[in-house]
């Protein structure tokens, strides 16, 4: 266990180390927020909705923030399997599972959290209509919290099953290209999910793209209400379960099977 | 002349060379497809939720949305080498070898790389003109046809002249500064959707910034029939310059770049 909390923490410490990249990154995500608020705007100018502009862009600016988030951001995996270096990993007295899951999840909690708190202060600071809104109540604001939380092991689970699809074909920038798309679809981020059809809605909301951001914001927008968190919850659990469970194995019959890259 | 030549046998012999993973070039190619056709998804699921966006329809959204990829993906398909490519080849000191040779750094720097992926997101791009220009009821003439070529011509050249910036940026600091880049896909995000729906610091940035407006909007909205800005019909055929201004701009200072460009030796 506690070489397993070192990972975590080493990876917390390189993630803090670009701090030129963390600034580029605010300024270019607050550009890019920038236009999609103004772009909503326009579409909501006389024409209202049931849902509230304001909630859109609340999501909108919880989706920048956390952009980090989304994207499978270790490219060093792919590299090191392609270049045979994961045989070094391999000798490791650790769980290759369990080792990845921590270095996924150290570097998307701290690489979102260092652009998530300047942004979020920019995005409040903003005029009214455009800046991100207050979120409904205190208990919608840590639920929303607590829902990150878990939806942040969700992806990390569906990322660690992407790397294992990985160590099978090899030249995977295909695949990943859309899985990322996948990603990036079904989380919100090219669209919110609030805006898609309604009737889609229903069935997206219950995928596990979906508990990463989309339910959290949905709880802190207040756009559902507190008695739907345990029902939350419950997906986020079960997905949870089911992701590990599936990573896992797939993870051991990659090590049965494992081919080396020479060189 | 010469020089044409050269560029084709290069793209010949560059194409040769991505076919020999054709499983992987055509899973690749697909990713595109996919990707690019979320982008269109996304446009259309606007279309179906708010219906029209200020004076535009959902057919001319969906022209303008064409537009964009159309002449974004060609730009990146051709220009591959100062798009991508740029950035590696002076970290790892190749830009060297251009310098001895007897043609210009840019024309061989386009001659280095071509991304004939790109051709999904372009097929896709295609597919939204096509479905855009049929929904608006567009009557073609031989004059809007032109003109529709003079704005794709004319707009890779702006998305060139901006992935310039990165490349001068990088000769003077090795590494590749992606900021510089969020203007370029900034606009690209941006003008997806006709620029008139914007707030004034946004028109201002891209149309007399990075002329998106000037070289995609006007012409688009002229083919429309629905003139933006109140100009004048024949103005449509003159806006579209303004990327090739921008162009020429990026390439002087980029030629004024290259005179402090110093080997990284390796």
């Amino acid at each position: 266990m506690k070489a397993y909390l070192a990972i975590f923490r080493m990876r917390l410490k390189m993630e803090t180390q670009y701090r030129g990249a963390v600034i580029g990154g605010v300024f270019c995500q607050m550009f890019f927020g920038l236009i999609l608020v103004a772009l909503y705007r326009a579409l909501y100018a006389g024409r209202p909705q049931a849902l509230p502009l304001s909630s859109v862009i609340t999501y909108v600016w919880l989706q920048q923030a956390f952009f980090r988030m989304v994207l499978s951001s270790d490219g060093d995996l792919a590299d090191k399997i392609r270049t045979g270096a994961i045989a070094y990993d391999l000798c490791r007295p650790l769980n290759l599972y369990g080792y990845y899951y921590l270095r996924a999840m150290a570097m998307k909690l701290m690489g979102s959290l260092l652009r998530a708190i300047p942004m979020l202060v920019l995005a409040i600071l903003l005029p009214d209509g455009w800046g991100i809104a207050a979120p409904q109540s205190l208990p919608h604001l840590l639920a929303g919290l607590f829902g990150l939380l878990l939806g942040l092991l969700c992806v990390c689970a569906l990322e660690n099953i992407t790397m294992a699809i990985t160590m099978r074909t090899l030249d995977s920038r295909g695949m990943q290209a859309m899985l990322n798309l996948l990603m990036m679809i079904l989380s919100g981020n090219i669209l919110p999910l609030t805006l898609f059809p309604d009737s889609w809605q229903k069935v997206i909301t219950l995928l596990p793209y979906a508990q990463l951001l989309d339910a959290p914001i949905r709880l802190y927008t207040g756009e559902w209400a507190l008695s739907q968190f345990p029902r939350v919850l419950c997906i986020q659990g079960a997905w949870i379960v089911f992701l590990v469970a599936l990573g896992l194995y797939f993870w051991r019959q990659n090590q049965k099977r494992i081919v080396l890259q020479g060189g | 002349m010469d020089t044409v030549k050269l560029y084709l046998k290069s793209m010949k012999m560059l194409l040769r060379s991505q076919m020999q993973y054709p499983a992987s070039f055509i899973m690749q190619t697909i990713a595109q497809i996919v990707m690019e056709g979320g982008e269109m998804m996304a446009v259309l699921l606007i279309i179906d939720r708010f219906d029209t966006l200020h004076q535009w329809t959902g057919g001319n959204l969906l022209f303008f949305f064409g537009m964009m990829s159309v002449t974004f993906y060609l730009t990146e398909c051709f220009g591959r080498g100062v798009t991508g490519a740029f950035p590696s080849l002076v970290r790892s000191g190749h830009l060297d070898t251009f310098l001895l040779r007897p043609r210009g750094v840019l024309t061989q720097v386009l001659c280095h790389a071509i991304d004939p992926r790109r051709i999904g997101c372009i097929g896709v791009g295609v597919i939204s003109l096509i479905l855009g220009s049929r929904q608006s009821a567009v009557i073609w003439t031989a004059g809007k046809a032109l003109l529709f070529l003079e704005s794709i011509l004319f707009g890779s050249m702006l998305i060139l002249g901006l992935f310039l910036i990165e490349a001068i940026f990088c000769i003077h600091s090795v590494k590749s500064i992606e900021v510089v880049n969020a203007l370029t896909y900034g606009g690209r995000s941006a003008c997806q959707y006709p620029i008139d729906i914007y707030p004034r610091p946004l028109r201002i940035l891209f149309t007399a910034v990075a002329p998106f407006a000037l070289v995609l909007h006007v012409p688009s909205a002229f083919i429309l029939d629905k003139p933006i800005y109140s100009l004048p019909g024949f103005a449509a055929f003159l806006c579209p310059a303004a990327g090739a201004a921008f162009f020429l701009l990026m390439y002087g200072l980029f030629r004024k770049a290259m005179t402090y460009y110093r080997s990284t030796g390796s």
